[in-house]
């Protein structure tokens, strides 16, 4: 039951799950959690092909370089929106279509 | 049989959450099904004999993504009113049926090219052969200072940056009178 | 599975009798079985115990508090009022279960089942004694990190979900000194780890011995150091005074859980009062020794040698003897907890967020650092081997 072909399948679920979270929703927050849907979907498939595949453990190691990078995208982005809420009073991301105030 | 159990467990518990992420309308309790979603993501490294990874998991999306985002949704509720000036409804902003059938056929066209990629793999279901389960921590932590110190270093300068960085952009600036 | 409960008991006769037993009607799979059912009741016995401890918590705290300013404290339900907890479990699960009527219903359910659950998810690594553990995971320490910080989320959530004021208040308080104490917490943490050589309790523990001189917290200055470190911020961690501002009640009417009634309510204050076991069982193993007690397996291999004993018996009283030094280390530092409680004012907000982000987190640095590099000078010795070495040098001189 655990193959390389069900970790597959689960994150590919994820990853379209993902997109799919980014692009309907029109909230930025929302966004977010579509991002780390996906991240987390590229991570298990590096943690995957480690296991069932070459067996040294640099995929864990990416799996790990792409959970700290999502943490620093998250700490970062949601400074942004927290800025911009500020500013605009809105999280709608058609909202953030101009350059300058 | 354990480790069976807890694959159906988790991938049930990732699959689930990811799809109520997708479907539920509000934003907390969409915010809570990715918490569900990372957890059983978490189980999934588990079963795959990656613990540090499943722990790593579990710090850092638990203690520390998932709050944020939560903080994140508070700070940002309290609009004085509902419609801006560009006529756009602010909050919630969790898209509509046009905005869902976007999303449907792009999902399609990428799960196509994705499909396309994994093919292979998904149709030889040969008996892969199961090596057993390891602790990883003390590989893990020699590679992380041997081959990927570079990868390793760069990414606590990452790190320390977007502290400062979130630090300094989320701060309420004085206004500037010129 | 690699379990220490399953482990011990596998080493019994009865064990392998049962297997057999058990084989003709299961077949193959009699020892997965087993395991699980092994695994199953010590983990109900275990919840079950743990539960007892939160509730007898709350009793503890009143009495001692109670003795503190020179009262009485509950002493009418048993012998001198100790089944007072009991008492206050029936009155919270025949309370009228109110859900405000504008609160967000799912969120409101789920807040205080996720802050219980983090708990009861920390206790599978809780090193009670050398057989008598959940699991030893070799992530363990980070396990536990990680699981607790489920209980913020719990917090938080228990705050936003019931539309209030001062729980909305109380929650973002809790979330945020939460998130901001885990650092010196993990920091410190990972001295010790620096020190054992590994993440796994069993690896820590192992590292000491029952002897206060081998302890971690006599390892070296720095360690001595993380100790204080750590059980401050663990006081932070778990929302206890003089840091209990997420439930500051001259201020917020009770923060978080104010809108919580019945059972719901007895959820957060029991996870409360299992976090703060768990968090002085964790201070224990990895600075006071864990289970390990004076002298050690030499008392168990005399009671077999000398006396004559039967292995398997001499084994049960050592492990008794490991439960009862860990129960003992951890209620001492209990009891100190309640002590701080009855003792120290509240701090406020910004001094709370000043002593974390500018006091704390910096000694922890300089402490994971420093250990770092007494760990290179001296090879990895602790404090008294050092004294010990240069005292015979000097005794040949």
């Amino acid at each position: 039951m655990i193959s390389l072909g069900s970790y597959l399948a689960i994150s590919f679920f994820l990853f379209v799950c993902g997109i799919m979270v980014m692009i309907a929703r029109k909230n930025i927050i929302a966004i977010f959690l579509g991002i780390e849907l996906v991240l987390n979907a590229s991570a298990l498939n590096f943690a995957a092909y480690t296991k069932f595949v070459n067996h040294n453990l640099d995929g864990h190691i990416m799996s790990i370089f792409i959970i700290v990078t999502a943490a620093a995208e998250a700490a970062v982005g949601l400074g942004i929106v927290i800025r911009f809420f500020q500013l605009r009073e809105s999280i709608h991301i058609d909202d953030a279509a101009t350059l300058q105030n | 049989m354990f480790s069976d159990t807890l694959f159906l467990l988790s991938s049930a518990l990732t699959l689930g959450g990811a799809f109520a992420v997708l479907y539920s309308k509000n934003l907390m309790h969409s915010c809570l099904y990715l918490l569900g979603s990372l957890f059983g993501v978490a189980g999934l490294y588990a079963c795959i004999g990656a613990d540090f990874l499943a722990a790593t998991q579990l710090v850092v999306y638990a203690g520390g993504v998932v709050i944020l985002m939560l903080f994140a949704i508070m700070l940002t509720g309290g609009a004085s009113n509902k419609i801006n000036k560009f006529g756009l409804k602010k909050i919630p902003g969790m898209g509509n049926f046009s905005t869902y059938m976007i999303a449907g056929v792009s999902a399609f066209v990428a799960s196509l090219v994705v499909l396309k990629i994994i093919a292979d793999v998904l149709k030889s279901q040969g008996p892969t052969n199961l090596v057993a389960n390891e602790p990883t921590v003390f590989k893990l932590g020699v590679l992380l200072v041997t081959d990927h110190i570079l990868a390793f270093e760069i990414s606590s300068v990452l790190l320390l940056g977007a502290l400062i960085g979130a630090a300094i952009i989320s701060r309420p600036r004085r206004e500037i009178h010129d | 599975m690699d379990s220490t409960v399953v482990t011990y008991f596998s080493q019994s006769n009865e064990f392998h009798s049962i297997v057999m037993w058990l084989s003709k009607i299961f077949g193959d799979h009699a020892g997965g079985v087993l395991t699980f059912t092994i695994f199953a009741v010590v983990a109900l016995v275990i919840v079950g115990v743990m539960a007892t401890v939160g509730g007898l918590g709350t009793y503890a705290e009143r009495k001692i508090s109670a003795d503190m300013q020179m009262r009485q404290g509950p002493n009418r339900v048993g012998p001198y009022g100790i089944l007072q907890f009991l008492a206050d479990g029936v009155k919270m699960i025949l309370k009228e279960d109110i859900v405000p009527s504008n609160a967000d219903k799912f969120t409101f359910i789920l807040a205080p089942i996720l802050c219980l659950m983090g708990v009861f998810a920390t206790l599978a690594v809780v090193p009670f004694s050398s057989g008598f553990m959940l699991s030893d995971l070799n992530v363990g320490v980070f396990y536990l990190v990680g699981m607790a910080s489920l209980v913020g989320v719990g917090i938080f959530l228990g705050g936003y979900a019931s539309n209030s004021k001062w729980s909305m208040l109380g929650g973002m308080r809790g979330a945020s000194q939460i998130i901001s104490y885990e650092i010196p917490v993990t920091l410190t943490i990972l001295t010790i780890v620096l020190i054992a050589g590994g993440l796994s309790f069993g690896t820590i523990i192992h590292g000491q011995s029952g002897m206060p001189h081998k302890w971690f917290l006599f390892h070296n200055p720095f360690a001595f150091i993380s100790f204080f470190i750590y059980f401050i911020s663990s006081l932070a961690e778990t929302n206890r005074a003089p840091f209990d501002l997420p439930e500051a009640e001259s201020e917020l009417v009770s923060g978080y859980h104010t809108e919580y009634s019945g059972m719901r309510f007895g959820f957060f204050a029991l996870a409360e009062y299992i976090e703060v076991f768990v968090v002085c069982g964790v201070a224990a193993a990895l600075f006071l020794g864990g289970y390990n007690f004076p002298f050690g397996h030499s008392i168990e291999l005399a009671m077999v040698q000398k006396i004559g004993m039967n292995s398997m018996v001499a084994q049960n009283i050592s492990q008794l003897l490991e439960l009862t030094a860990f129960f003992t280390k951890t209620l001492a530092l209990y009891y100190v907890v309640i002590w701080v409680r009855w003792t120290l004012p509240r701090l406020r907000v910004d001094q709370l967020m000043t002593l974390c982000w500018k006091y704390l987190t910096p000694i922890a640095l300089f402490n994971l650092v420093g250990c770092a590099v007494w760990m290179y000078a001296f090879d990895g010795k602790p404090i008294y081997s050092l004294i010990f070495e240069t005292a015979v040098t000097a005794a040949h001189h």
